[in-house]
């Protein structure tokens, strides 16, 4: 039995940064991201302010939304679907753009033309006051400035023990992220992302009011161009990336609750064909997701996530 | 293999000195726990009884099973003098059978061996593993009070009661009164640690001595009672601990939370009205809730009781039962109480255990914490250097 993974603290520019992905292995893989300021994500606790969703697909009435989740520092997309009916009827009581915790699981999203999307799969949202809105950015900024210490102490001392840095105060798997994260993003501007915290300070001060997001939400997440991306043959567009993303949640909403870690290619498809789309189009999805590396389909009619 | 402890001259072996396949032993003993069991045989459903539990020389405690044991019965406190008991192991651990093949009769007291429990080592608390034994503590008494348990037929009173030195704390239990109190500092020797729950604990029988002594260097209980709390993480590296302090967000709520049914003899829950126990009960509603703390560096499962569930939801057993009237859904009820407390922050104190599920902490106090927004943000802008 695994034990639960812990929500990190972090925030949305932390989020959007994010572009390494660990894949888990085993029977129950465990999947994470990770952070270039020290974070190995499986699950987060982000607060900020909530926008109202947007049902993805074309069922009636839709099972899955989508809402724009925005906090001093930058945004980054909450989800919900049918497999998550508690958190899907909270993110779809948002009316009106208001402060919230939410707790969720990270997806990273990688297109074929290399363009890396975090999004966050909510597992509890809870709208609250905006005092409590700032508690926890004030926890979340208090931990992400402790992550950066600890990998500014790494950066000088390359040799010093996980013993010795448990001794002082560092949670051994925040030693294990943040070496990770060191190794793979050597080239990060720390200090720079240090002086982005400053609007998650003044947030907490109460000098800035609540983030008001954009008026509609666009049709994806913000998204970052990873290093090296591999050039786009034709590049996709904004409707196929939408249908490509809504293909790979199903894939890996289903894969999680298979017995044999799979998703069963008949599933994938009833169910976006309740999204509205349909049979010729899932298909074309799915050939291009397959030849672009994010798909694989080992057993005749069983999906997974290329490793 | 050398034979601690034991002179040339005595022809058993300490109990200390025992291993795995050392062959048949004569060994003395003070039986200290015993369970009459009886089991059957597949092949032609014939009974066989058996006493089973632990006996001691001072030098260690090790299990043992008694096959075909006298009819009239043993007595706790015997001691024992056995010739010919096979040596197993179990666990790691060497174990006592006596069988037809072994000699067993009753020995006087004076034939075990003297341990000189001055001399035996001193030991801080946070070094005890289970099934250490031969040592020595130096202690204050954090709190202690008596509770009346079955020891299978058996009604005994046990002192529970949570003891500490300057290397940390541990749960103690002491099945002779001692007259501990709260806040005094005593000396313990001929004690044993074992496994309960999870986490080691300080074993004081019959053959253990307490001596009062100064020792005002030793930690204040108050203080150890207050003290902040630590990272998750930490404590679950750990494997927990007799009290410890955590604070977190609460993220979400583990089955079963909300309104439940207990059996009304022992309080288990009862599952389709029927008690693990006592069979098909009329159960008894009560509240709980495993709330699932998080701290950003690992989480622990709060296990609340209806006291606590109650102050912190604010609404009470009578009110959710008022409820379900209404709307007979208790799913409803999970799903209200963790709205209400998704996104809280706690400090959470007691007794914490770690098994394949994770950190469980069985809470003796649970404070909502106020967040100072002023100097939080004070404290940030000072890390970020200068003004944010």
């Amino acid at each position: 039995m695994a034990l639960r993974e812990v929500a990190w603290r972090v925030s949305a520019r932390e989020l959007e940064s994010s572009l390494e992905e660990e894949k888990g292995s085993g029977d129950r893989p465990v999947g994470h991201v990770l952070s270039p300021f020290g974070a190995r994500m499986n699950r987060v606790l982000i607060a900020g302010t909530l926008s109202p969703p947007e049902p993805l697909g074309r069922e009636e009435p839709p099972t899955f939304w989508r809402s724009r989740f925005s906090d001093p520092t930058g945004s980054v997309a909450v989800t919900a679907g049918g497999f998550q009916p508690r958190a899907m009827a909270q993110l779809r009581a948002v009316s009106a753009p208001r402060p919230s915790i939410v707790v969720g699981k990270v997806h990273l999203y990688r297109g074929r033309d290399g363009v890396a999307t975090v999004s966050v799969r909510a597992e509890a949202i809870r709208g609250v006051a905006e005092t409590e809105e700032r508690a926890a950015v004030a926890d979340i900024v208090r931990q992400t400035l402790d992550r950066l210490d600890l990998m500014e102490r790494l950066e000088k001392e390359p040799t010093v023990s996980d013993d010795e840095l448990a001794r002082s105060g560092a949670p051994r798997p925040w030693v294990r992220a943040a070496r990770d994260s060191l190794r793979r993003y050597p080239n990060v501007d720390r200090p720079g992302f240090r002086h982005e915290l400053r609007a998650a300070v003044r947030r907490v001060a109460g000098d800035s009011g609540p983030e008001v997001p954009a008026a509609a939400p666009p049709p994806t997440v913000r998204v970052t161009r990873a290093s090296p991306p591999p050039p786009p043959r034709t590049p996709p567009t904004d409707d196929e990336r939408a249908d490509e993303s809504v293909f790979l949640d199903l894939v890996d909403e289903l894969s999680d609750h298979s017995v044999d870690g799979y998703a069963d290619l008949k599933d994938v498809l009833a169910q976006i064909a309740l999204r509205g789309v349909h049979s010729e189009r899932a298909e074309a999805v799915l050939a291009r997701l397959e030849e672009g590396g994010a798909i694989e389909e080992p057993i005749v009619g069983k999906l997974r996530r290329a490793e | 293999m050398p034979d601690e402890g034991a002179p040339a001259t005595v022809p058993e072996t300490r109990l200390k000195a025992l291993r795995a396949g050392m062959g048949p032993v004569e060994v003395i003993g003070r039986i200290v726990t015993l369970t009459p069991r009886e089991v059957t045989r597949q092949s032609d459903g014939s009974r066989r009884r058996l006493l089973s539990g632990l006996m001691s020389d001072g030098t260690a405690t090790v299990r043992f099973t008694w096959w075909d044991p006298p009819s009239e019965g043993v007595d706790r406190g015997t001691v024992l003098r056995a010739a010919g008991a096979e040596v197993r192991e179990f666990r790691g651990r060497p174990e006592l059978t006596f069988s037809w093949k072994t000699k067993l009769a009753p020995a006087s007291p004076v034939e075990l061996p003297t341990v000189d429990t001055e001399a035996t080592p001193l030991t801080p608390v946070a070094e005890l593993r289970p099934s250490d034994e031969g040592f020595r503590t130096e202690v204050r008494v954090v709190r202690v009070a008596a509770r009346t348990v079955s020891v299978g037929e058996e009604r005994r009173v046990v002192h529970e009661g949570v003891v500490a030195d300057g290397s940390g704390a541990i749960a103690l239990s002491a099945w002779s009164d001692f007259g501990l109190k709260a806040g005094e500092t005593v000396r313990i020797a001929g004690g044993y640690a074992r496994a309960f729950r999870g986490r080691p604990q300080l074993v004081l029988d019959e053959r253990t001595t307490v001596v009062r002594i100064e020792r005002p260097e030793l930690p204040d209980p108050a203080a150890l009672l207050r003290a902040p709390p630590r990272p998750i993480a930490d404590v679950e590296d750990e494997g927990g601990g007799a009290i410890v302090a955590v604070e977190g967000i609460v993220v979400g709520l583990a089955p079963p939370s909300g309104l439940v049914y207990r059996c009304p003899t022992c309080r288990r829950s009862v599952v389709s009205g029927v008690c693990r126990l006592h069979g098909s009960v009329e159960g008894v509603p009560d509240l709980r809730a495993r709330i699932v703390l998080d701290d950003g560096t690992g989480s622990a499962t709060v296990a609340a009781g209806r006291e606590t569930t109650e102050s912190l939801w604010g609404v009470t057993l009578a009110e959710v039962l008022r409820r379900l009237k209404e709307l007979p859904d208790p799913s409803r009820i999970s799903e209200q109480m963790l709205e209400s407390l998704l996104g809280r922050r706690l400090r959470v104190r007691g007794p914490a255990s770690r098994d394949d599920f994770g950190l469980t902490v069985v809470p003796e106090s649970v404070e909502a914490v106020e967040v100072d927004l002023a100097a939080s943000a004070a404290e940030l802008a000072r890390r970020l250097g200068g003004s944010a």
